[in-house]
């Protein structure tokens, strides 16, 4: 069973990337991202074999980190796990346990599995100069990436469990959102503690022994423990890793079984009051419709309502860490990545909709219609988010440079909606299917997103450099600062404009040809 | 028939090709749909009837070949052609997060109705359609024969020329199957015109005009329903144009045993 589980896995795959070239080619970028991730860190890890152990104890932080981050992106980012949905199984008179098995299976030889063992053997090499702590560093690297991705497996499926209902909804998606930030949290633990942090310097041990006492880090400091002669906390943590993984199996194993014998729907009998706010807010055109939809959807559709808590959460965190640490850049920042989050959102807004999308094909909505209808609907839903945060922090005086910012602020969302208003127009991107599990990835989708994951990093980045630049030398001057927020009013305005219509024009030509693909962007 | 002289066909398909990746299912197939005219296309399952309606309709280019409905050629001005059209795809989602009220206020609003017009037809087409009670609960929660006809309201909205339904009976009760049979007939007799498919020969022996034979992306047979039954039923002329597959009788011996 497991053999075919895995078999079955593989198969998808290929056929996934023979049917389609973009998939081909981001499944190759996506091979080399791994490759250089394991070529570069692999080594830089084993190398620690020859530092003192007071260098050498880093690995127990940072592979308790990666665990950490393994949930996260499998929270955050659909299809980054690319594992069959359980779901899929329900007719077929298995076991959960073998099922459990199987999927197991078939998580440990996907790629991002793949490089986490490497690295964790690459880890076992950094141990190699205490010889006592080798075979401590070898159970580690078993049981480590054995916890991630049980870890993610259990909760994911956990919360996909209680989201089903509509108040769980809400609670599975507040718990994601939290969790998302978990990191962004440590960041600011982290420099709000040791300002001024050099390599040669330093000293990770004590960093060691707290991430060896957090369930993500108790297989990983098992090495440390032996290499430091501390027997006692090293049969503690085994004893927890081991407590751990048990507890992670039978969580998952009860979840498939729940999912087993009663397969999930989107919480059945859902009633919708009749909606008469955003008509009257926006009209009756084409635009209007295709934007009062993807509004509604903001706030009924499972699989949207974690992405939006989260992104709504996420700048309140930069604003906290800039008031902390007393960093306006760091405000500001923040304000400028929330409205570039918010307008990537719009990226992957067509695989939302999916094959439904035929009804907008066989009415004869202009690409530009419905382009523009859905850039409404983000702006909606996000420009309040955006200004307000940006209200508060200059409220608060984490923001100084009031005009510079504004004009950055708004062309990064201006120029972000564009580039997801165009680019999505071109690649759907994934979504994960209606009513299924919110966390179930698609097969092959973790190779797409490798692509749209570099236009969405490169992109704004690019595109918002001119008016930072702008920013910057026009400091000082309010004339000048006034200018250069007009000219990025107009400059985001001009982007947007621009994705809209090539985007729409693309989407004109080519609609047969999307429809098609987004047959398969759901699982 | 109510066909001017002069006008041509509500839909006319010439040499319809499909190939998916070097595998041709739709064989040069041509078709003349005349106005006013309930056409049924049937077949055996992996025709090429919904490729080749999903063609016609603007869903899935063709390889070769053209499609006009009421003169507009779908794929040189799709806008004229979908404009007079109305759809109702098999095997297709709808937008799941509506309700069927909202669903039906959509397309409305896609396809430019004033609203005066398209609120009180969705209201008269939810009651018929006896979907008023659910008119609030998302598609989502919908069975699958509510989901076949809100997908039909949805066609009929703006009370277009020409209707294309795919399987439009399947998964659908007898009082609202009836509900629909009337109002096709009642609309064709207005001078619309219906391409239907559908795999119960009774049904459409009852209902259609005309009917097409379709078999592994050819048309076998085309005539009026009338004529293709002279000599016996539509289900055994179906049978003998696509050669019934008997199951012998010591096939299959396992299964009960
Ligand atoms: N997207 C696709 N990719 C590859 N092959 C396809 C695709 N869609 C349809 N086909 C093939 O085209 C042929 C015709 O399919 P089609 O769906 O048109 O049949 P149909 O007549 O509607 O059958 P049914 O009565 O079962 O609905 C089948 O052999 C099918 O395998
Ligand atoms: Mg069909």
């Amino acid at each position: 069973m497991t053999l075919l589980i895995v078999r079955l896995r593989l198969r998808m795959w290929r056929t996934a990337l023979s049917r389609s070239s973009v998939q081909l080619v981001s499944a190759i970028i996506g091979g080399l991202v791994a490759l250089g991730a394991v070529g570069l860190l692999g080594p830089s890890i084993a190398l620690l074999a020859a530092r003192p152990l007071a260098l050498t104890a880093v690995t127990v932080p940072l592979f308790a980190g990666v665990t950490l981050l393994w949930l996260v992106l499998s929270l955050v980012a659909t299809g980054v796990d690319n594992v069959l949905d359980p779901t899929r199984f329900t007719v077929l008179p298995l076991r959960a346990p073998e099922l459990a098995r199987g999927l197991l299976a078939a998580t440990l030889t996907g790629i991002p599995a793949v490089v986490l063992t490497l690295l964790a053997l690459a880890q076992v090499l950094a141990w190699s100069s205490h010889t006592a702590a080798v075979p401590a560093a070898l159970a580690a690297a078993v049981l480590g990436p054995l916890t991630a991705v049980l870890l993610t497996r259990a909760v994911t499926s956990a919360l996909a469990g209680v989201m089903t209902s509509r108040t769980g909804r809400l609670l599975g998606a507040a718990v994601v959102a939290l969790a998302t930030l978990l990191p962004l949290v440590l960041n600011l633990l982290v420099t709000s503690g040791e300002p001024g942090l050099s390599l040669r310097s330093l000293d990770a041990r004590g960093a060691a022994v707290v991430a060896s006492w957090t369930p993500v880090g108790w297989a990983w400091g098992l090495p440390f423990d032996v290499a430091t002669g501390r027997w006692a906390s090293a049969v503690v943590h085994l004893a927890l890793a081991l407590g751990l993984l048990a507890v992670l199996w039978r969580v998952w194993v009860r979840q498939l079984e729940r999912v087993l014998t009663s397969p999930m729907t989107s919480g059945g009998g859902q009633h919708i009051g009749r909606g008469r706010l955003l008509p009257r807010l926006l009209g009756h055109s084409p635009t209007a419709a295709v934007a009062a939809r993807r509004v509604r959807a903001w706030y009924r559709d499972s699989r949207l309502v974690s992405i939006a808590l989260r992104t709504a959460v996420l700048p309140v965190f930069f604003v906290v860490q800039a008031a902390v640490t007393g960093t306006g850049a760091l405000a500001g920042t923040g304000v400028v990545t929330l409205a570039v989050f918010a307008g990537l959102t719009l990226m992957n807004d067509l695989a939302f909709d999916g094959p439904a999308w035929w009804m907008h094909v066989s009415t004869g909505v202009r690409g530009w219609e419905d382009r523009l209808g859905r850039v409404v609907a983000s702006a909606v839903v996000f420009g309040p988010v955006v200004a307000l945060t940006f209200v508060v922090s200059v409220g608060i005086g984490a923001i100084e440079a009031v005009l510079a910012w504004l004009a950055v602020v708004v062309a990064a969302f201006g120029a972000s909606l564009g580039l997801a208003a165009g680019v999505g127009a071109v690649l759907p991107g994934t979504a994960p299917r209606t009513g299924g599990n919110p966390f179930a990835a698609s097969s092959g989708g973790a190779a797409q997103g490798c692509l749209t994951a570099l236009v969405s990093f490169v992109g704004p980045v690019v595109l918002v450099l001119p008016v930072v630049v702008g920013a910057v030398l026009s400091r000082g001057s309010a004339l000048l600062g006034a200018v250069v927020v007009v000219v990025s009013v107009l400059y985001g305005a001009g982007l947007l404009a621009a994705g809209v219509v090539l985007g729409g024009r693309h989407l004109d030509r080519t609609a047969p040809e999307m429809l098609g693909r987004l047959g398969q962007v759901q699982v | 028939m109510t066909d001017a002289p002069g006008e041509g066909p509500a839909l006319e398909l010439v040499g319809l090709v499909k190939e998916f990746r070097g595998r041709r299912v739709v064989h040069g197939l041509s078709l003349a749909v005349p106005r006013g005219c309930l056409y049924g296309l049937v077949g055996p399952n992996g025709a090429g009837k919904t490729t080749t309606l999903s063609m016609a309709t603007g869903l899935l280019r063709p390889t070769a070949g053209t499609a006009r409905v009421l003169g507009h050629d779908v794929w040189a001005d799709p806008l004229a052609a979908k404009a007079v059209m109305g759809v109702a795809p098999d095997g297709l989602r709808l937008f799941e997060q509506l309700g069927g009220r909202e669903l039906l206020h959509y397309v409305a609003d896609l396809r430019r109705m004033p609203q005066d017009v398209s609120r009180p037809r969705a209201e008269e087409l939810l009651t018929v359609l006896d979907l008023a009670v659910d008119a609030d609960t998302v598609v989502a929660d919908y069975s699958a024969g509510m989901v076949k006809k809100i997908s039909l309201a949805a066609a009929l909205i703006h009370a277009p020329r020409l209707l294309v339904l795919d399987e439009p009976f399947e998964a659908v009760d007898p009082v609202s199957g009836q509900a629909i049979r009337t109002i096709l007939r009642r609309y064709v007799a207005t001078g619309g015109t219906v391409v239907m498919s559908s795999h119960v020969m009774e049904l459409v022996e009852g209902l259609c005009d005309r009917v097409a034979v379709v078999a592994g992306g050819r048309v076998l047979a085309e005539d009026t329903v009338a004529a293709l039954t002279a000599t016996g039923s539509l289900h055994q002329r179906f049978l003998e144009l696509v050669g019934a597959g008997d199951v012998s009788e010591d096939g299959l011996t396992w299964l009960g045993g």
